[in-house]
Order: structure tokens, then sequence, then C-alpha cells
């Protein structure tokens, strides 16, 4: 009798400590909170902009020593890895550039980055160490939810910050310091609307959300406003988790409420085996999403299912402009091949333009930068044009969309903001 | 939150059964590990970790590499055969390794020291996974090895006939608007804009028609990888069945799990005995790893044994820790619960209500479902 009581015991005990464990252990951060008192909501189901961006309380420091640091948050490790290793070696590329021209007041440029390893409050952390090692601006990160945290502790510094990836819209309204060189949710999502109904001929929609991606609840919600607004049907939305591998619940969910069309919001590192599981499920109508496809891991991921399927993105290397052109054969010269992702454009954009602002202020001091980044008008982009005059940090420029096939993404279609109206 | 839509209870209670075959076979790791030693051996989802991972090397060195851009091997039933039994022996491998040189130094030592260093193992297996194994990207092992990537299904309620009949009268309609309007604009005619219109506005007839099809039918969709899935756990522990209870071996587990020191006093190998178990429990969930990783396509990292690890650890204790039939249950049921949670559309509490259900069953059935003192522990 009193064995088994201690065994019960250690049942309990154990059940306990793994409870525990994965309690604490598995939680994910991003929707933890902004880690301050913000305006930005974490999980929200409003997700746009109110437009209304905090001014910065503090002057910010300034350059001081005959180097320029300038920092960069970026995924070292972990699933976002890709769009991490891409944003160093464009950000560096522009960097290298500038200093082989001379500099800036010829002080010579030097990159800081910081591993945020595809994690928030990693991000946070390594923001936090840019800026106590004095860099005057920061360039990051691809995630929004890591992007929401960075820029919590950019504010509080008062330097810039230009995010590379991070299209969620209401970063924007963390603070006056918040750049970005990509398109926002309230763009992407409208041009797969337009997409699904003019182009797939698609009315009945459902979606699929990464519940724990504040990117991806905020690009679901802003499809979702857009198609029902041309008249099209949601007709179901299932909400996953980020790191989930077992589908086969949701899409039977999904499929018994017969969808022409899928659009998922998430990750490339769900998206693939979602869709590949999609399919063996039976279900054979379109899928599309997000820039959060971008990354060739999606086609080694996803299959031969992924294969058809669309997404919308910032740039494609086919383009012939002279700024892509020029670009691609700097890549290639430095790193050999093509980017892996539309990152390496993104993060050479966003160094260089921050370069452009530190060149054009009319002093070294981060308050100065800001204002320079503010009144950046038609700053020719690997990524198209970007003008940031007026437009609250969130530059308009045109979105593509793109086909995944088996060897890469070809263009498709190309909208400009007004194209939408 | 869907509502909740009982034509698809049947698919959804398959998709569970499915889910938990994977954590039966964990489950009964832990079960026999817990049954011989009384000890719980967290390092459990890691040693599945890393049958997954030797599944994905042995598909590498077959010629599925990420590598090899060019045509991949015929896919054949073999290679399938090969990977089960590579991830299976690696698993027994570091299975027998992990009590040798972690646990049997710690035999003697209070129960507690057995329990932090199986902690220990875990971590140290986890984050030493993290420095050699390749996971960012996570891998994944390439579709083209398996030769099962059909589906099979079974239609339980056909739709109605008159419906049927108008979808295939509207796809008439269909393909005759398709060639007329791409005929208009092969020849640049003026009118083929409405054509074209006209063809879309069938062709969303046509996709409304079926889908109200679809949703009157009632069926069972199973790929056939997962039913050869099912089908393989349902031998294994046949296998283990017979083990356990038919043969000399089985009998020593048995007399061990009864009672361990007289069983050796009565001249059992206890030290011999522990190594199987731990083989046999390692070697199942290298099984189950490698199915988890080629059926279900799961996209690999150091951290993947944590969650089945866990759930098939909860299906353990449900079922009455240390008793085979009861992981078994536990598994299966744990898989159903999980997807039923998802069918009601409450997909943010799946892995709470696990739990719940594990605390329900516990306050009134201590030992588990099927856990009680007469049950023969093994």
């Amino acid at each position: 009798m009193v064995k088994r009581t201690i065994n019960q015991t250690w049942a309990v005990l154990a059940l306990a400590a793994i409870a525990a464990c994965s309690l604490v252990g598995c939680k994910e951060p991003e929707t933890a909170g902004t880690g301050g008192e913000g305006t930005a909501k974490s999980s929200g189901s409003e997700t746009s902009s109110t437009g209304v961006r905090r001014a910065l309380k503090v002057d910010g420091p300034e350059v001081k020593g005959d180097k320029i640091l300038i920092g960069l948050v970026a995924a070292q490790n972990g699933d976002q890895k890709p769009w991490g290793d891409d944003s160093v070696k464009g950000a560096q590329l522009a960097v290298d550039a500038a200093n082989a021209a001379g500099g800036v007041n010829g002080k010579q440029i030097q990159l800081l980055v910081g591993d945020s390893n595809s994690d928030p409050v990693a991000g946070k952390n390594a923001a936090q160490k840019l800026v106590n090692d004095g860099v005057i601006g920061v360039l990051g990160e691809v995630a929004s939810g890591t992007t929401q945290q960075i820029a919590q502790v950019t504010y509080d510094a008062g330097v810039p910050l230009i995010a590379i990836g991070a299209t969620r819209t209401d970063l924007a309204d963390i603070g006056s310091n918040f750049f970005r060189v990509c398109y926002t949710d309230d763009f992407q999502g409208p041009v797969m609307a337009k997409f699904a109904y003019d182009d797939l001929n698609l009315r009945n929609v459902a979606i699929m959300t990464d519940a724990k991606l504040p990117y991806s609840v905020g690009l679901s919600d802003s499809f979702r406003k857009a198609f029902e607004a041309r008249g099209g049907k949601i007709v179901d939305e299932q909400k996953y988790q980020q790191k989930e591998t077992q589908f086969s619940s949701y899409i039977s969910n999904l499929k018994s409420k017969n969808p022409d069309g899928v659009f998922l919001s998430g990750y490339f590192t769900e998206v693939g085996p979602i869709v590949s599981q999609l399919r063996q499920a039976g279900l054979s109508v379109p899928v599309f999403g997000g820039d959060g496809w971008d990354s060739s891991e999606l086609i080694s991921s996803g299959g031969e299912a992924i294969v058809g399927g669309f997404f919308c993105n910032h740039y494609n290397s086919k383009e012939t402009r002279k700024e892509v052109q020029d670009f691609l054969s700097a890549w290639k010269q430095k790193y050999g091949g093509e980017p892996g992702t539309t990152m390496g454009a993104l993060g050479f954009d966003a160094a260089n333009l921050m370069i452009d602002a530190i060149k054009r202020s009319t002093s070294l001091k981060a308050k100065d930068i800001i204002a320079a980044i503010d009144s950046t008008e038609n700053f020719p982009g690997v990524s198209g044009s970007i003008t940031l005059k007026g437009q609250g940090g969130n530059p308009s420029k045109p979105a593509l969309v793109v086909k995944v096939t088996k060897d890469g993404f070809v263009f498709e279609k190309s909208y400009s903001p007004e194209e939408l109206n | 939150m869907a509502g909740l839509d009982l034509s698809i209870l049947p698919q959804q209670l398959v998709n569970g059964l499915l889910l938990g075959s994977i954590y039966a076979l964990i489950a009964l790791g832990y079960t026999m590990v817990y049954g011989v030693l009384r000890l719980i051996n967290f390092a459990h989802g890691e040693v599945f970790m890393l049958g997954a991972y030797a599944a994905l090397f042995t598909s590498w060195a077959l010629g599925f590499g990420p590598e090899s851009r060019g045509q991949p091997p015929q896919s054949s039933a073999l290679y399938l055969v090969i990977m089960l039994l590579v991830s299976m022996g690696a698993c027994a491998l570091i299975g027998a390794l992990i009590e040798l040189l972690a646990y049997r130094p710690m035999r003697n030592q209070p129960r507690i020291a057995s329990l932090i260093t199986a902690i220990g193992v875990s971590l140290f297996i986890q984050y030493a996974g993290g420095l050699f194994l390749p996971q960012s990207p996570p891998p994944a092992i390439s579709e083209a090895v398996s030769p099962y990537r059909g589906v099979m299904t079974a239609v339980l309620k056909p739709p109605p006939a008159d419906l049927a009949a108008t979808i295939d009268e509207i796809r008439a309609r269909e393909q005759a608007a398709k060639s007329l309007a791409e005929a208009a604009k092969a020849e640049n005619k003026p009118e083929a804009k409405g054509l074209e219109e006209e063809y879309r506005s069938i062709q969303r007839d046509l996709r409304a028609k079926v889908g109200e099809a679809d949703s009157q039918t009632v069926r069972i969709t199973v790929p056939h990888g997962q039913l050869i899935m099912l089908v393989t756990t349902l031998v294994l522990m046949a296998v283990l069945r017979h083990i356990v209870l038919k043969t000399k071996t089985g009998r020593a587990m048995r007399a061990v799990s009864h009672d361990f020191d007289s069983a050796a006093l009565m001249g059992v190998n206890v030290g011999r005995v522990v190594t199987l178990t731990f083989i046999i429990g390692s070697a199942l969930a290298g099984a189950g790893a490698m199915m988890y990783a080629t059926v279900l396509r799961t996209p690999l990292s150091p951290f993947l044994g944590v969650t089945p690890g866990i759930k098939a650890f909860v299906a353990a204790v449900l079922g009455g820790i240390g008793n085979i039939p009861g992981a078994v249950l536990g598994g299966l049921l744990m898989g159903v619960v999980e997807t039923l949670v998802v069918w009601a559309g409450f997909s943010g509490f799946k892995d709470a209500v696990a739990f719940v259900v594990l605390i329900i069953v516990l306050l009134f059935r201590p030992g588990g479902l099927l856990g009680s003192s007469k049950v023969e522990k093994v």
C-alpha cells in the first residue's frame, strides 16, 4: 500500500514538472504583449494603423569617434535563418560599397549584427545590445513580431529604425523614428484579394492563420476585409500555431466548407507542410499567400503540392531595372549565385537608405538623421522607388504577385498602389 | 469559431486515430521503462527525435538529399523498409547507450537522482543536437521516397443523384463556354471579353454546385501512407505483445517488473533485462519517428521530440503507466481528443485539453484508465 502511494506521488510530481516545462518552455513570447505601453496592439483583431505616431521623448545619441556604427538585427539561427542570412549579406553589400566610395564625411561605416534567433525576445535583447554599443541607427527585422520588440528599444533610445521586411501595418505607430523599406499588409492583403477575385476567379475563400504571428493575424485581417469588400465570401478561418506540424484536423474542417481557394498568411515554415497535407487530403483548389512564403525552402518543404501557388512579393530578380541588375551582379561577385529570398534586396535597400540619410543629415545626431530619413523622396531602391516624405514611415511601393514553380518563383503580375482602387 | 459539423466527424475520428497511433508507439517506450525501473525516461522524446534524423540521413544516403537537384531515384517500398530498420536500430542503440552511461550508475541511488539524470540527458541531447544536427531551415524528408502517395476514399453517404446530374450538365456547358471563349480570344474577336466573362460566371456556378454536392457527401479520406503507418504500428504492437507474453525474455521482464530484487534472486539477469527493455522501447520510438518524419513529412529540429514526448508521456499516464495496453489506449485517446478539440473550433486549447482530460481521469482513476494493482506490469 505504502509503495503504491509513493509511486502515485511520483507520477503526480513528474506530471507537474512536465506541465510546467511545457507551459514555460514552449511559450512563444510573440503574443505576450508589446513590451511597453506602446500603441501597437499585439494580437487584437483590429490591426490597421491608427496613423498616430508617438513623438520621441529623448534626443538620442550622436556619432562620436571616427567610425559610424549601424546596427542590424537578423535571425542568424532558427526557422527564419534564410531571411536573416540574406538581410545581413544585403546590408553588408551596401555598407562595403559606401566605404569603398569614401564613407560619410571621411568616416568609415561599420555594420554590427545582432542575432534575433528567430525569436522576438532575443531580438529585443540584440537591439538593446546594439544600442548600448553606440549605434546611430538600427536596421531590421524581417518578422513583424520581432520588429515590434526592437521598435520599443529604438523608441526609448531615440535612434532611427528601418525595418527590412516587417509588413504589419500598425508597427509604424510605435514611434516617429520607425521606417520601413517594404510595403505594409494594408497593401499586400488587398493585392492578393484583387488577384484572387479577378485573376483566379475565386468567390469562396478559406483562410489559414498562424495565431501566434502578429504578421499573419494582421495580413489575414486585411485580406478578409479587402476580399469581402469586393463581394467575395470568406467561408472559413482556421487558426493554427507556429511550430505545429500536423494539420489534418484543420484541413478536414476547412474542406467541409468547400472553399474554392485557400489563403495562407503564415510563414513558409508552416505553409509548406500545410499545403502538402492539404493536397494529401484531396483538396485541389488554388493556394496563395503573402510575402511570408518567400524562401526557396518553401519549394523543398511543400514539394510538388506547392507548385502553382501564388504569393505577394517585393521585387523579382528577372526585372530589367538598372537597380535590380546592378544589385544582382554585385551580389554575384561577392557571394556567388542569387539571393534565396527577397530579404537580400530589402536589406540592401534599408542599409542604403540609412547611409543616404546620414549623408543628407545636417549633423551626425540621431535626431537629424531621423528627420533626413523622414524626408526621403524617390530613393532608387532595388525593390522599387521609395518615398517616405509625408508617409508616416510606410513607403508607397508596388507589389508583385509571383507564381511558385519547381525551379523558383516566376513573376506573374505587378500592382501599384493606384491600381487597387 | 466554427460550429460543429457532424458530416466531418467520421473523418476527424480517423485523423485522431492516425495521430494517436504515433503517440501510442512513443508511449509504449515510457510505459515499459517505467514498468521495469520505476523510472520516467524523460530522454525518450529525444530518442524519438534522433530516430527522425536517422531516417533523414538514411534518405539522403539513398540519394534523396537536398543537393541532388537532378532526378532522384525511383521511389520504392524497399527504401522505406531500410529507413524504418535503420531508424529503429539507431534508436535501440541510443536507448541502450543512455541506459548504460546515464541511468545504470544511478541504479542504487534514490529515485529522484535518476529522475533528474533523465531530465539532464533530455536537455543534453536537445542542445547537443542543436550544435551538430542540420536544423535551420528545418529539413524534411523528400516526398519522393515513398511510393504510397495516393489517397483512399470511402464514401459513407453519396450526394443526391439530381445534384450530380446538374453538375454534369453545368460541366458540359462550362467546357463549351471555355472553348468558345478561347476560340474568340485566339481570333481577337471583339466579343471575346463578353464570352470570357460568361465562361467565368459558369465556372463559378460549377464551383458552387460542386461545393454544395460536397457538403452533402459524407466521406473518409485516408492517404495510403498513413494507412500503412497504422498497419505498421499495429504489427509492431502485436510483436511486442508476443515478446512480452510468449517468450522467455518477456517472462523475465514481467518478473523484474513485478519485483526487482526477487527476480534477481531467482536468477534473472536484471541488467540484461533492463537493457533489452530500453532497446525495445527505443526501437518502437524509432519506428514512430521514421513514420512521423516520412509519412507525415514533419520538418525536423532538435526539439522535435519535445511535444510528442510530452503527449506520449501523458498518454502513458492516462492509460496507466506501466501498463502496455493502457499506453496504446491512452495514445489513441490523446490523438482523438486533440483532433476533436480542433474540430470543435478551439484549436488554441488543443494542448491544454489533453492535460484537462488527464486530470479528470486521474481524479477518478488514480492509476490511469487500465492501471490497477492487478494488471501485470512490464
